[in-house]
């Protein structure tokens, strides 16, 4: 399946990313986790697929088994004692929440990095970068334009090095180092003789001249606006909710929740739509594009 | 309207006595298609980087130049930048971003101009290019010609009045070359833009040039319509003349008193009004008595080769010898396995079925120093690739450097290869500092010091002008009297033709025919030399100029 969201602009994609990291790291609240960590693995598996389920299975689940373990053995804290350990240091009630919350919210970041990763391709962080400085911009995309290609080139001198029987794959172990080493000065005078090309290029076409502007094919439309919009409407009704200390709960020296509210269950609401605002959005598309195509 | 004056250009580069640009004056109307042809070193380049300030080589010059009826000193970079369009000759190096869609784009934000405006021109420009279909790719996944028409159209997008062109086509093959003088053409019969180009493919470009610069030391020795620019140089006896189309040549050398031909086209209808009334003589096709069966160099047996292991076959079932002493060619279009085939022999790659036998032994269970000392030789595509010193002479010195001899023979051993190979010249100077032909030269030189018994060639001629590859040639035919194989992968069929003995013909992965240079270029229609398209419907074998007019001479 095709991911929707990745088709918004990217200001849309990186506001989303960093609202939802941001809060899954900062709220410690067993409700938000929950709701934080389902929406991450739910759009993980969508944009992954079978990848994602077995990267959640085989690593991220023994993550949080261990964090949540590990954090008692060293945290003894809390006035709920369960039980004593040989060395005579107490097993806390709390200190074990705390554990699973701390590797809860661990875990769920990496999925949520994971998602960023899909999403946030090189040109749309290039195109972010480009809005704040424009030159950093042309020297990603020429970083993306390079690599490749003297990656490209070292491949063909050394094939002609070859030739010659002085690759790095032929002789001595001290004939292959003096043949990398001659195969990286080949390479290195290569690059500085042909990047006066490119810089004569560069300049007959205007390059150095004062007000560069930075072009991009992203357009910020109008559902790009009803999106971030709604996002930031989202966004503020969870930030009301941090200020009156509705998102987090105290575990230490006593675990204590904050009472249910409307307030509290608004909050609670918000965070749940805020996480799964892309899999709404992709499930809509596909119900939109099922209806059509049945009307075909 | 005139879009360049130049008046009295002198120019020396510095601490040079000699001027690399002698007293040149010159008009360019608006609108005109000039090409500027020369051996290479005659200033072409020179006087083109004149023609945009910021692109001027530092050195000194007197006399005037001016842009519209401005002195190009005081035009402003801005105006400059987007007025004078500069497409150079590598295709890769003028690219300077990894999106199809951000290089058309760079100029214009360059210019400072907005969103909108390069939306706009960048449309257009893609539509006009025909570039719409991979605007959105990474420049990496693009071809040769791909690229080259790439940088010709990021230039265009900023509306250029006169488009400069140095060597374009260069680095591209035949069906690529075309493609972008085409293209070339488009731009200055549509748009109006002025062109200045310089080429070696004059074949092409002289029908749809409207006027003809041949330079030659730093000064314009001809200069007016191709057919008198031809006629001049041929009066001259100038070597540059071997450079014109083949069907002004064939003309040159038969007197007719007919006007002179330009395109095949022209050629053929020249060569019925020339021999109406005559007939046709035959020429038997001399060949050199077959070598008595010598034996084989190098055997494919039904070698199969792909890249991966779900990949398309690259090469497939392709059986063939070479004898020794032969000089092989190996033409065909590109993609066809031509390179690879070349690969396969110096086991670089490996087939995956079938075998190869350099010399009656596997190449890939051969140790280094017996594959390619005293065996194999391989010049490699591009010669910068092998070249490791800071002069021309330590690098041959290099080459020497794991051999076990000692310093006299070292010494007598390069003085004899740098007198083949005609470098004494050049050997104080960095090999990047060389001509295309030269480092061509020297780059052999190289490879001949492990004194191969096989000479592996991939595309030696490309980007060479008329005159280094005739002496190329007969560097290559020197070799060949001395008992080297060569086998040469190339494009160039007209070179194939001349100097080639066994030619074969490359399709989807094997070989198709493969015959004598004449025998084959005779039985081929379209994959032919000019000549002998021009020629082949009164003697399908006159397959050289020098054939041609042969057979001209003595029909009555």
């Amino acid at each position: 399946m095709k991911d929707r969201f990745s088709s918004f602009h990217p200001i849309v994609n990186f506001v989303y990313f960093a609202a939802v990291l941001l809060f899954g790291m900062v709220f410690m609240h067993p409700i938000l986790q929950t709701a934080s960590l389902a929406s991450a693995l739910l759009y993980s598996i969508m944009l992954n697929g079978k990848k994602a389920v077995t990267f959640n299975v085989l690593y991220m689940l023994p993550l949080l088994l261990v964090t949540a373990v590990l954090n008692p053995l060293f945290n003894h804290a809390g006035v709920t004692i369960l039980f004593y350990l040989k060395n005579g240091n107490p097993i806390t009630l709390e200190s074990i929440a705390y554990g699973v919350s701390a590797a809860c919210m661990f875990v769920t970041v990496i999925i949520w990095f994971s998602c960023y990763n899909a999403v946030m391709t090189s040109d749309k962080f290039i195109y972010l970068f480009g809005k704040i400085m424009p030159a950093l911009s042309l020297i990603f995309s020429m970083v993306l334009r390079f690599v490749p290609r003297y990656i490209a080139q070292l491949k063909v001198i050394s094939n002609a090095q070859k030739c010659i029987g002085r690759d790095v794959s032929q002789g001595s172990i001290l004939a292959r180092a003096r043949n990398g080493m001659t195969i990286l000065s080949i390479m290195t005078t290569w690059a500085l003789e042909n990047a006066i090309e490119t810089a004569d290029s560069m300049k007959s076409r205007g390059y150095g001249l004062p007000g560069r502007t930075s072009f991009s094919l992203f357009r910020f439309d109008n559902r790009d606006k009803l999106v971030f919009l709604l996002m930031l409407g989202l966004i503020a009704v969870i930030l009301t909710g941090a200020v009156l200390g509705e998102n987090t709960m105290r575990f230490f020296p006593s675990i204590k929740v904050p009472d249910k509210s409307l307030l509290s269950f608004t909050v609670y609401m918000a965070y749940l739509g805020l996480g799964l605002l892309p899999v709404i959005i992709n499930v809509l598309e596909e119900v939109k594009w099922k209806r059509i195509e049945s009307r075909m | 309207m005139e879009t360049y004056r130049i008046e009295d250009v002198v120019f020396a580069f510095p601490e040079k006595e000699k001027e690399a640009l002698s007293h040149i004056s010159l008009t360019i109307k608006s609108g005109e298609f000039i090409t500027i042809c020369g051996k290479s070193g005659c200033g072409k380049s020179t006087l083109l980087r004149q023609l945009k300030s910021i692109l001027t080589p530092h050195g000194k010059r007197s006399g005037k130049i001016y842009f519209c009826g401005q002195p190009i000193e005081e035009v402003d970079q801005r105006t400059q930048a987007s007025e004078i369009g500069f497409v150079l000759q590598n295709p890769d190096n003028q690219i300077v971003t990894d999106k199809v869609w951000h290089e058309l784009a760079f100029g214009l934000e360059s210019l400072g101009c907005d969103s909108a405006t390069i939306r706009l021109r960048v449309a257009e420009m893609a539509s006009f290019f025909g570039i719409h279909t991979w605007f959105r790719k990474n420049v990496s996944e693009l071809s040769g010609g791909q690229k080259q028409l790439l940088n010709l159209a990021s230039i265009m997008a900023m509306h250029p009045s006169v488009l400069i062109l140095d060597e374009p086509t260069s680095q591209l093959d035949p069906i690529a070359a075309s493609d972008f003088l085409e293209t070339v053409k488009k731009i200055n019969r549509e748009l109006g833009t002025t062109i200045i180009m310089t080429e070696h493919r004059l074949e092409e470009i002289i029908p749809i040039t409207d006027r003809l610069i041949v330079m030659d030391e730093g000064a314009i020795i001809a200069e007016g319509l191709p057919e008198h620019v031809g006629a001049a140089l041929n009066r001259m006896k100038h070597p540059m003349f071997l450079s014109m189309p083949t069907p002004m040549q064939i003309h040159a050398g038969v007197s007719s008193g007919l006007p002179s031909p330009v395109t095949v086209k022209d050629g053929r209808q020249w060569l019925n009004a020339y021999m109406s009334g005559k007939t046709p003589v035959a020429i038997d096709i001399i060949e050199d008595s077959p070598k008595q069966a010598s034996a084989p160099v190098i055997q494919f047996k039904d070698v199969w080769f792909k890249h991966d292991r779900n990949g398309p076959d690259v090469i497939k079932d392709l059986t063939f010898t070479v004898e020794a002493g032969q000089f092989y060619c190996l033409v065909g279009g590109n993609g066809t396995g031509k390179t690879t085939t070349l690969s396969l022999m110096s086991g670089i790659l490996q087939p995956y079925r079938g075998k190869i036998l350099i010399g009656g032994k596997n190449p890939l269970k051969m140790n280094v120093k017996e594959l390619f000392t005293n065996n194999v030789g391989i010049l490699p595509q591009n010669p910068q690739t092998l070249f490791v010193k800071k002069t021309v002479r330590l690098d041959l010195y290099e080459m020497l450097s794991q051999t076990a001899l000692t310093k006299e023979e070292k010494a007598s051993m390069i003085d004899e290869m740098v007198a083949f190979a005609e470098l004494d010249h050049l050997l104080d100077i960095h090999p990047y500092d060389l001509s295309g032909g030269e480092q061509q030269r020297a780059a052999l030189a190289k490879v001949l010091l492990l004194e191969p018994r096989v000479l592996l060639l991939d595309e030696p001629t490309k980007g060479l002008d008329g005159f280094f590859k005739e002496k190329l040639a007969r560097f290559l035919q020197k070799l060949n009297a001395s008992g080297v194989t060569i086998v040469m992968v190339s494009h160039d069929v007209e070179f194939c033709a001349k100097y080639g003995e066994i030619c074969s013909m490359f399709f989807d992965g094997s070989m198709i025919t493969t015959n004598t240079a004449i025998r084959f270029f005779a039985g081929n229609s379209f994959y032919t030399t000019a000549a002998n398209r021009m020629a082949r419907h009164i003697w399908s074998d006159g397959v050289t100029i020098e054939g041609v007019i042969e057979r001209c001479q003595k029909s009555r």
